[in-house]
């Protein structure tokens, strides 16, 4: 059986998605979207702009979010940002120690 | 089809109302969620827990799984056909896939309904992690994954079948990132979306690169006279070896760099590879270069540590 190779796209700062796009990939409805925004937990690229558009990297955050109010059972927006930041600065930590222990 | 007992999963009866289960749930989420836990096996407690709430909190799911009646847990059930027409559109097999399986693809058509039975209802998110040795991360990659996923086939019966999916890795991803392979999850129902593929990338780490975003840094070690006088040296870059010159007067820490060295993006965006000087010294010296250095040390004023009187 041939199987056809599907490229990877990485989600970074550079690929564009609109807020729709945003929704349908990370399981969080526009309204959550929304909130998550006014909490700071997400930023999109021009919040002046009548439809946002928001960077690639965004559906990292955005599925985070949508995984810890799913898993710890959070039903406020504010509580989900704060545990998204915990998660962020959890990773962050993780990945500057990794690369210290690769420094030996 | 193994039997699993939610209820005891979540330590609440049967007869628990709705806000119980959540008080339950959220209890043990504390408790066993990887992110918090550093209890021996959290992760595979949690994946229990997080299972049996997933069933629970949906009420038409719950009381799909009251219809499966009381069992003892791992005892072999085997819904009967009544079950299959009520809760879902009839066409499940039972031997091939678990209890997990049959409530996620319950989801969306679940509650009876003709309505239901026809709503689109998007394929699941897959995850996986791949790990990649410098060098593929390096130049990109193609990674293979065999994976065994539990989708309706043809006939629209649920089961348990072999995957096989290759992804093309892009050349200059880093350590942590994540990366979309759109429409390589589960398949999606009625129309729905097919779901995407997420990685995970991990790099190993290289003997002798590092990396900082696109950015490399590698350790250059000189003699003591070469970092004085200057020189050439031949070193060996990600891209192939290259002769670096050294300038006069190399201090340890200074970093030479190599524009365009470091990792490159399909999009052109490339870093640099930086060299990290180190001033290295032979331990063993025989009687000559004993007697040089002792002349240098005659014939020099400098003072290394000049700064500190």
């Amino acid at each position: 059986m041939i199987v056809e190779t599907t490229a990877a796209l990485v989600l970074d700062e550079t690929g564009a998605i609109s807020i729709a796009q945003l929704a349908e990939q990370s399981g969080l409805s526009e309204p959550e979207l929304q909130m998550l925004v006014d909490c700071g937990a997400l930023a999109p690229r021009d919040v002046r702009a009548t439809t946002w558009m928001f960077s690639a990297h965004c559906i990292v955050t955005a599925r985070t979010a949508r995984r810890l109010r799913d898993d710890f059972a959070l039903e406020d927006a504010h509580a989900v940002a704060i545990v998204l930041r915990f998660r962020e600065r959890i990773d962050a930590l993780e990945q500057e120690l990794r690369q210290l222990r690769a420094l030996r | 089809m193994k039997y699993k007992d939610y209820y005891a999963a979540l330590g609440v009866e049967r007869s628990a109302t709705a806000d119980q289960i959540k008080a339950a749930y959220r209890k043990l989420a504390r408790k066993y969620h990887p992110d918090v836990s550093k209890e021996k096996n959290a992760e595979e407690k949690f994946k229990d827990v997080a299972e049996a709430y997933e069933t629970l909190k949906d009420p038409e799911k719950r009381a799909a799984y009251d219809q499966l009646g009381r069992h003892a847990p791992g005892e072999d059930i085997r819904p009967s056909p009544d079950w299959g027409q009520s809760f879902g559109d009839g066409q499940f097999s039972f031997d091939d896939v678990d209890l997990a399986d049959l409530f996620a693809n319950l989801s969306g058509r679940a509650g009876g309904g003709r309505r239901s039975r026809t709503m689109a209802h998007p394929g699941q998110d897959f995850e996986a992690v791949v790990r990649l040795t410098f060098d593929q991360a390096f130049t990109g990659t193609e990674v293979e994954f065999d994976m065994t996923v539990a989708e309706p086939d043809e006939s629209g019966t649920l089961r348990r079948a072999p995957r096989k999916i290759k992804v093309r890795i892009p050349k200059g991803v880093t350590d942590g990132q994540k990366l979309r392979v759109p429409g390589k999850g589960g398949k999606g129902m009625n129309g729905g979306r097919d779901g995407d593929l997420y990685l995970d990338i991990q790099v190993e780490a290289h003997p002798l690169y590092r990396a900082d975003g696109l950015d490399l840094y590698m350790d250059l070690p000189l003699a003591p006279w070469e970092a004085v006088l200057g020189a050439t040296v031949e070193l060996p870059t990600p891209s192939g070896r290259i002769s670096l010159k050294v300038p006069a007067g190399t201090q340890a820490g200074q970093k030479l760099r190599l524009t365009g060295r470091g990792l490159s993006r399909p999009d052109g965006s490339s870093g640099h590879l930086y060299a990290v000087a180190q001033i290295v010294v032979p331990t063993v010296v025989d009687e000559r270069q004993r007697a040089l250095y002792a002349q240098l040390k005659d014939a020099s004023t400098f003072n290394p540590r000049a700064h500190m009187s």
